[in-house]
């Protein structure tokens, strides 16, 4: 219950901070919805030449954008501004009260900064998702819905981990502030089916920087195409990822040495 | 001046290389979209045979001259300089008698040009051995028609991209409005696809736009996809375009300095 309260509290300050600046977030919904339009006129041009890309048709498509819009407002509304104020807090030493605080360090870290605007996103991600699934000509039964919904979990999981394990890289390495480009760099990857990528694109964006993981993997769950094995083998390897995310952190916070006190 | 332009090649130079791992950094995070875009095109046309006239072979070749056309024509004056309205140290900039955008901003976006190019060479090998493009289309004389478009191109986007910056002068949302530039480009250039296969009215607009210079022209001269009346076409384009982005520069320019207020000075 304490972590809710502390949520809400989190909240609050971040709506008052972004209330600030009013202006700027009417701006930032405008150019949101631009980009939307961009993403859906990419797809219509798409699809003026080609009824499928790689097996995949429109509303197929359209659901993966919405895949993509949910892991996208993970990473903006938590993971880059987090991201920023930990490494700040890495050289500045300021980490030190978040370590002092009675709270695991690992939800502080994850949860402080919040861009309350992007939660907008959170309801044109799932608009998009059941126009697509309801324009894409195969019907879908109740279960793949539900392992859909499951593995985009798990994947968003794999890649919060990942997250993880990257900052907490900072703790040995203090001048590592690149930390999550290359986190950054990939997730336009997330756009399109990765079954039409080559190989090796294909590998890096499944095993390396899994952003894969968590938008090609749910909507081919959601398509019937994987095994009950595979959606198990995908769920433990988010249960490890996380585990190993946490050991590495804990590791990471005993090697932090504080910059100026 | 020859003497001044050395002398801020040796500042700019210097300073860029401090920063030259940002600097993969970036160039890594700028190549994933054009490849993105190459891998799903040449996927559809492997399944079609061809996409409007677009063979895979074709897509490949576009996106890997894209990759050289866009790192010689782009440039990153929002970034380098808005800021410097913003928190006041312009001032001192624009106390010395050369002009702050046309000679040290400028010098610095070329130093930083030159190393991404220095950068990108061993990537685009990697990737021409990955992709295996036939560039068997290419002929000399559209490679060397096409330098002073780039040249050209290069300056008409560094002049407009300095005239949105210096709206700083007015307003804090400087970003927000290059954003919405920044997607113009993405519509207009040629650099989601090539121009061919957009809707019809977006070509017919983007015809008369300067953001084709970008990519899309240079791109298809270098492939020897142009007949000669288009190619003089785009040469007139290009003269036009730069002296409009010339006086639209200068008289923002002037207006900005005017209604400059010199924060924290």
């Amino acid at each position: 219950m304490r972590i809710f309260k502390l949520l809400s509290a989190f909240f609050k300050v971040n709506v008052q901070m972004s209330l600030a600046y009013r202006a700027d977030t009417v701006v930032n919904i405008l150019l949101n919805l631009m980009w939307l339009g961009w993403e859906l006129l990419s797809l219509n041009i798409i699809f003026n030449n080609t009824d499928t890309l790689g097996g995949w048709g429109l509303g197929e498509l359209i659901a993966l954008l919405g895949v993509f819009r949910l892991v996208n407002t993970m990473m903006i509304a938590f993971i880059w501004p987090n991201t920023e104020k930990f490494n700040q807090s890495i050289r500045d030493g300021s980490m030190d009260y978040t370590i002092l605080q009675p709270v695991s360090s690992m939800f502080l870290v994850t949860f402080s900064r919040i861009t309350v605007w992007r939660f907008w996103d959170l309801i044109l991600a799932t608009v998009l998702i059941v126009v697509g699934v309801n324009m894409s000509a195969e019907t879908t039964t109740a279960p793949q819905i539900l392992t859909f919904i499951l593995l985009a979990i798990t994947g968003m999981i794999i890649i919060y981990s990942l997250w993880i394990i990257l900052i907490a890289l900072t703790f040995w390495f203090v001048k590592f502030d690149n930390n999550v480009t290359i986190l950054q760099a990939l997730m336009d990857s997330g756009r399109y089916p990765a079954t039409v990528y080559p190989a090796w694109l294909r590998i890096i964006v499944t095993f390396i920087i899994p952003i894969a993981v968590a938008t090609t993997i749910p909507l081919q769950a959601l398509r019937g195409e994987l095994s009950a094995i595979q959606i198990a083998v995908f769920f433990a390897v988010s249960v490890i990822s996380f585990f190993v995310a946490s050991r590495v952190w804990k590791a990471g916070l005993r090697q932090y040495s504080g910059a100026s006190s | 001046m020859f003497l001044i332009f050395k002398r801020l090649w040796q500042v700019n130079w210097a300073e860029q290389w401090q920063y030259r791992a940002n600097l993969l950094m970036y160039l890594f995070y700028w190549l994933v979209s054009p490849i993105i875009y190459l891998a799903v095109w040449t996927s559809i046309a492997n399944v079609k045979g061809s996409v409007n006239g677009f063979t895979a072979n074709d897509f490949i070749t576009y996106y890997m001259v894209l990759l050289i056309c866009d790192q010689m024509t782009s440039n990153i004056v929002i970034h380098t300089f808005a800021y410097k309205i913003q928190d006041g140290t312009l001032s001192g900039e624009l106390i010395k008698p050369i002009h702050p955008l046309l000679t040290n901003g400028l010098v610095n976006n070329i130093a930083f040009k030159v190393l991404t190019i220095m950068g990108l060479l061993p990537i685009w090998i990697i990737l021409f051995f990955l992709f295996k493009p036939n560039f068997s289309g290419v002929a000399i004389t559209g490679v060397l028609l096409s330098i002073p478009i780039m040249v050209v191109a290069f300056f008409i986007g560094y002049l407009l991209s300095a005239a949105i910056t210096s709206l700083a002068f007015w307003t804090t949302r400087v970003y927000s409005i290059h954003e919405f530039y920044f997607a113009l480009i993405l519509l207009f250039s040629g650099q989601f696809v090539p121009l061919p296969l957009m809707p019809k009215l977006i070509q017919d607009i983007a015809q008369y736009l300067p953001f084709q210079l970008f990519l899309y022209f240079p791109i298809q001269l270098i492939l020897g996809k142009l007949s000669t009346d288009q190619i003089i076409l785009g040469y007139v384009m290009a003269g036009v375009w730069l002296v409009i982005a010339i006086v639209t520069f200068n008289w923002v320019w002037r207006q900005g300095v005017k209604q400059y207020s010199a924060v924290g000075a």
